[in-house]
């Protein structure tokens, strides 16, 4: 017993700087980040505290860039509104308002505006923290755009921060379709180029011009159909023969992000109930055996 | 010995900020990360208990991981260079009781070995962290790239700052 305790105490240093190497690698090799715990990521409160106010100094320095982001797509608007301005005209014309019913899919999405405080592009698993958090009725796995595109899904929420998944980060994939087409693949960050991801599982079929907009699919929650995320710019040889893969360039420039906006779907707890009650139907009307 | 504590954490607390808000988002190249808050566990004075040490590497560590989101990596190249410092510095200084000062610094060890001994534990550092973190995506090139001029820039930076922090000294 004392020769154990002897032990201990001499190979004390040894077996503190293992336990610290374990425990180290035990936090790196939980690599999934929905199990990260809210304390030991930026969300927390004192992450939060520190890239605030060094967010009030940061926030200025891209301004211009993204005030002309906002001119443009304020242009495309503007052009957009004329559009259906000369189309409603037309249907008043032709009497349609009296059969016209509101879609209940418009009023499905809300939007919670955030301040991006914390950012990185240049490592392997990138995440983005924001100034809004549960209070602000941000949760999990909702999804995250800004006025260009695509920025990521919430992960982590704190009461007062939450911390997103970049889409730069090889643990998001999101599902994506080409412009104009039904066929869907998805995307995911390959890693090399912060300016560009892979369009993954594109079926062989699907036809494509180098220049196409990829935008979102709509078959999940987490983001309305069409919201823009990039432009193919290469198709790449495939290993499989079944499907495509494309390059595509992302709309978002992720080393000026500031203001996001994330994407609250009211139609989300209704989904989720349909969809797992079309889980547990069959079991229970299977014969008892 | 309190007064050295207590700048200790002064130093630490303004380290790890600049870490997190300025040196985690220069990267020069596109690969160059400058690790200056490792200069907390190079110059923990050499006669601190090295449970003492480990401890304190292996909390700075955690402390940076918890900002940048990188889960595990610093904590365990903290302690890893807190684990290997006194032999680093034994292999360039075999006269440990020469030393004027128990903290190692420009003055107490001279340019050289200083400069030897930095560029050794930013060299460890810096294999730790890209090695960890290459599991994602394995590119050597990247890796090799991103380890060598990591180390050149953190070992430049880390003698400025004893510089700097020497000089401070001095005038107080």
């Amino acid at each position: 017993m004392r020769n154990l305790l002897r032990f201990f105490v001499r190979f004390s240093s040894w077996i503190l700087f293992l336990i610290y190497v374990v425990a180290s690698c035990w936090l790196l090799f939980t690599k999934n980040p929905y199990q990260h715990h809210v304390y030991l990521t930026s969300a927390g409160t004192l992450g939060k505290a520190v890239y605030g106010a060094a967010n009030t100094v940061t926030s200025y320095f891209y301004l211009r860039e993204i005030n002309e982001d906002l001119q443009l797509r304020n242009a495309t608007l503007e052009v957009e509104i004329l559009k259906l301005k000369d189309q409603i005209a037309q249907y008043k014309l032709q009497e349609y308002s009296d059969t016209m019913r509101i879609d209940t899919a418009l009023s499905r999405y809300s939007f919670a505006l955030a301040h991006v405080i914390n950012n990185s592009i240049n490592r392997p698993n990138n995440y983005i923290t924001i100034d809004k958090g549960s209070l602000d009725g941000i949760e999990p796995e909702m999804g995250v755009v800004d006025q260009n595109g695509v920025v990521g899904i919430v992960n982590v929420v704190g009461s007062h921060s939450a911390r997103i998944i970049s889409l730069l980060n090889p643990y998001l994939r999101i599902s994506c379709k080409i412009k104009g087409q039904d066929v869907v693949g998805s995307l995911v960050w390959d890693g090399k180029n912060p300016s560009e991801a892979v369009l993954e599982e594109l079926p062989r079929h699907a036809e494509f011009n180098l220049g196409d907009t990829v935008i979102t699919s709509g078959y999940s929650t987490v983001f309305p159909e069409g919201v823009p995320v990039g432009i193919v710019v290469e198709h790449i040889a495939e290993h499989e023969e079944n499907f495509r893969t494309l390059r595509v360039r992302l709309n978002t420039d992720f080393s000026t992000l500031s203001t996001v906006r994330v994407v609250i779907d009211d139609m989300r707890k209704e989904l989720e109930t349909v969809e797992d009650d079309s889980k547990t139907t069959p079991k229970n009307n299977m014969p008892n055996q | 010995m309190t007064r050295t504590a207590l700048s200790f954490i002064f130093l630490s607390i303004a380290l790890i900020l600049a870490q997190v808000t300025v040196f985690n988002h220069v990267s020069l190249f596109g690969v160059a990360v400058p690790f200056i808050f490792i200069y907390m566990i190079c110059s923990l004075p050499m006669t601190l208990n090295q449970n003492w040490v480990l401890t304190i590497g292996f909390l700075l560590g955690l402390t940076i991981d918890i900002f940048s989101d990188t889960q595990g990596l610093n904590s365990l190249g903290c302690t890893v260079i807190s684990g290997i410092r006194h032999n680093v510095l034994r292999l360039y200084f075999p006269r440990e009781e020469d030393m004027t000062n128990p903290r190692p610094s420009i003055r107490v060890l001279g340019l050289g070995v200083y400069i030897r001994y930095e560029f050794t534990l930013s060299l460890v550092y810096s294999a730790v962290v890209f090695i960890a973190d290459s599991f994602t995506f394995f590119d050597p090139l990247r890796l090799l790239l991103g380890i060598v001029s990591s180390t050149l820039l953190t070992t430049a930076l880390l003698i400025a700052l004893d510089y700097l922090i020497t000089k401070s000294e001095k005038r107080l």
